[in-house]
C-alpha cells in the first residue's frame, strides 16, 4: 500500500508506470492482474501459458491472414453490376481517387500493423528460446509496443458491418467467404493480445542470464542503471 | 495515500515500454533502458506543450472534417457529397437508428470527446483545475481506450469506395472532410501518446525533483548500480502534507 512502512530498499522494485508510486516487484499469480494501489493502473497481466499460448496463436493468425487478404470480404450488386471488396482493393481505389493519405492510414491500420504484430509477437514467442536471438527478441518487444495500438481489425470489422447494413436498402449486399476468415483472424489477433505477456519473456530471458556464465554479450548490467545517452 | 514515494523523487523512473525500474544519470536528461533500450525520461519530454500543440490542432482540424463532405453517394445519376452529420441523418431518417448511434459515437462524440479529455488533462496539469487525481486518471484511460473507434468512419469509406463501383448505375467517392477527419484521429492518439499521466500525480504532490536536494536526479544511484547498499532514500512526507483523501 501506500502508507507502507520502511521497506528495504530491495534490488527488485518497481515503479507504475501511470502514477510513478514505488512498489515492490512482485508478480501477478497466473490468471491474474496486479493493480497499482495508488492509481489503479493493470501494472501486470499474466496469462496462464503466456509464451506458448502466443506463439501458437500468432502462428494461426498468420495462417489466416493469407485468405482474408485474397479472399473477397463483401460483394455488392444491383441488377447486373457488381463489385467486390477485398482488404486492399479499397486501399487502392483511395489511392487511386488521390487520397494518398488516407490511402496509407487505412492500409497501415488494417493490414501492415496487424500482421507486423502476428510477426512481431510470433517472433518473440518462439525466439525467446535461443540466446542468440536476445537482441532482436529485445528490440521486437519495444517496437511491438509502439506498434500494438495501430492494428485495428476490431474497428475495421464494425465498419464492414455498418457499410454492410447501411448499403443493403441500394442493392444486394452479400457475405464472401473472405469474411469468415477476417472474422476469425481478429478474433485471434484480440486473443494473441490477450494472451502476449512480456514479463514473461524478460524473467525468461534473464533466468538464462543469470544461468550463462559470464554476462551476455551486448547486454547492459542487471541492475536498473541506464546508460547515458 | 500518504506518501511521497514516487520514483523520480529517488532519482528512478519506470521505462514506459517495458516498465522496469530505471535509474537515470545523476546529471539529469534521459538514457536508454538496460533491458529493453528504449529511450527514458524522468517524465515524458516536452510532454504538455506537445499534448497541447497537437490537442490544439486536432480541435482545428475538427471543423473541416466537419464542414466539408466525406463521401459522396451517387445512385442512379442522383446525389450529394454528404458530411459526417448528414451521414448519420441519412442513417438515421432511413430507419437505421442503432448503426446511427454507432457512427455517432465513433465519428463525433468520441473526438470531441478526447478533445475535451485532454484539454481537462492538460488544465489540471497546469493546476487550474479542481479534479482529483482519480477522476484525472478515469478521463486519462476512457481518453486513450476510446481513440481507435474513430476511424470506423474511415474504414467504411474504404470499404464503400471498392464495393460501390458500378460506374453510372452507382458509385461512391470519397470526400476531402475524410482526409481532414483521418487527421484528426491520428493527431489525437499520438496527443494522447504524448501526454505523461504522471504529471497529475506531480501536480497533485508537489514536484518529485525538490525533495531530492540539489543532486536531486539520482541520489542512488551509486548504491543500487553495484546492487549492494540497501538504503532507504527519502522517507519523509512532502512539507505541505498530503492534500486530502483520493
Ligand atoms: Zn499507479
Ligand atoms: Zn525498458
Amino acid at each position: 500500500m501506500a502508507d507502507a512502512p520502511d521497506v528495504p530498499w530491495s534490488r527488485r522494485q518497481r515503479a507504475c508506470h501511470e502514477c510513478d508510486q514505488v512498489l515492490g516487484d512482485a508478480v501477478a499469480p497466473p490468471g491474474n492482474k496486479l493493480e497499482c494501489p495508488r492509481c489503479n493502473a493493470t501494472l501486470h497481466r499474466n496469462p496462464r501459458g503466456s509464451v506458448n499460448h502466443t506463439a501458437a496463436l500468432s502462428l494461426t493468425g498468420l495462417l489466416l491472414f493469407f485468405p482474408s487478404l485474397s479472399l473477397p470480404l463483401l460483394s455488392f450488386s444491383i441488377l447486373a453490376f457488381g463489385a467486390e471488396n477485398t482488404l486492399l482493393n479499397g486501399v487502392r481505389a483511395l489511392f487511386a481517387e488521390g487520397y494518398l493519405w488516407m490511402a496509407g492510414l487505412v492500409l497501415f491500420c488494417s493490414v501492415i500493423a496487424p500482421l507486423a504484430k502476428f510477426l512481431l509477437l510470433g517472433f518473440i514467442s518462439l525466439g525467446c528460446h535461443w540466446r542468440l536471438l536476445d537482441r532482436p527478441v529485445t528490440w521486437s518487444v519495444r517496437w511491438y509496443q509502439h506498434l500494438k495500438e495501430w492494428g485495428m481489425l476490431d474497428v475495421y470489422m464494425l465498419g464492414l458491418l455498418v457499410a454492410l447494413i447501411k448499403m443493403s436498402d441500394l442493392g444486394k449486399m452479400q457475405v464472401e467467404p473472405g469474411l469468415y476468415s477476417f472474422v476469425a483472424m481478429m478474433v485471434i489477433s484480440n486473443l494473441t493480445t490477450l494472451s502476449f505477456d512480456q514479463q514473461a519473456v524478460w524473467s525468461r530471458l534473464e533466468r538464462r542470464r543469470k544461468r550463462a556464465p559470464g554476462p551476455s554479450p551486448g547486454e547492459g548490467p542487471l541492475v536498473g542503471s541506464g546508460e547515458q545517452l | 495515500m500518504s506518501t511521497m514515494d514516487r520514483a523520480l523523487s529517488q532519482g528512478r523512473t519506470c521505462c514506459l515500454s517495458c516498465h522496469w525500474l530505471v535509474t537515470l544519470p545523476r546529471g539529469g536528461g534521459g538514457c536508454r533502458c538496460p533491458r529493453c533500450g528504449g529511450k527514458v525520461h524522468g517524465r515524458i519530454e516536452g510532454s504538455v506543450m506537445l499534448t497541447w500543440a497537437l490537442t490544439i490542432t486536432g480541435a482545428l482540424l475538427l471543423i473541416p472534417a466537419n464542414i466539408l463532405p466525406v463521401m459522396t453517394v451517387v445512385y442512379l445519376g442522383s446525389g450529394e457529397p454528404a458530411t459526417i452529420i448528414g451521414g448519420v441523418m441519412q442513417l438515421y431518417t432511413a430507419g437505421l437508428w442503432g448503426i446511427a448511434l454507432i457512427v455517432f459515437i465513433a465519428s463525433i462524440a468520441v473526438p470531441v470527446m478526447k478533445l475535451v479529455g485532454l484539454v481537462l488533462l492538460l488544465l489540471q496539469v497546469q493546476g487550474r483545475l479542481p479534479i482529483n487525481p482519480s477522476q484525472a486518471m478515469t478521463t486519462y484511460r476512457i481518453v486513450s481506450a476510446i481513440g481507435r473507434w474513430s476511424l470506423l468512419d474511415l474504414f467504411m469509406i474504404s470499404i464503400l469506395v471498392a464495393l460501390v463501383d458500378m460506374g453510372a448505375v452507382a458509385s461512391v467517392a470519397a470526400g476531402p472532410g475524410a482526409t481532414a477527419f483521418a487527421s484528426v484521429v491520428v493527431i489525437t492518439m499520438l496527443a494522447v501518446r504524448c501526454f505523461d499521466p504522471r504529471l497529475v500525480w506531480d501536480t497533485y504532490y508537489g514536484n518529485p525533483y525538490r525533495n531530492a536536494g540539489p543532486d536531486h536526479r539520482a541520489p542512488a544511484a551509486a548504491g543500487s548500480r553495484r546492487g549492494e547498499k540497501s538504503d532507504p532514500i527519502i522517507k519523509e512526507p512532502p512539507e505541505e502534507g498530503v492534500a486530502g483523501d483520493v
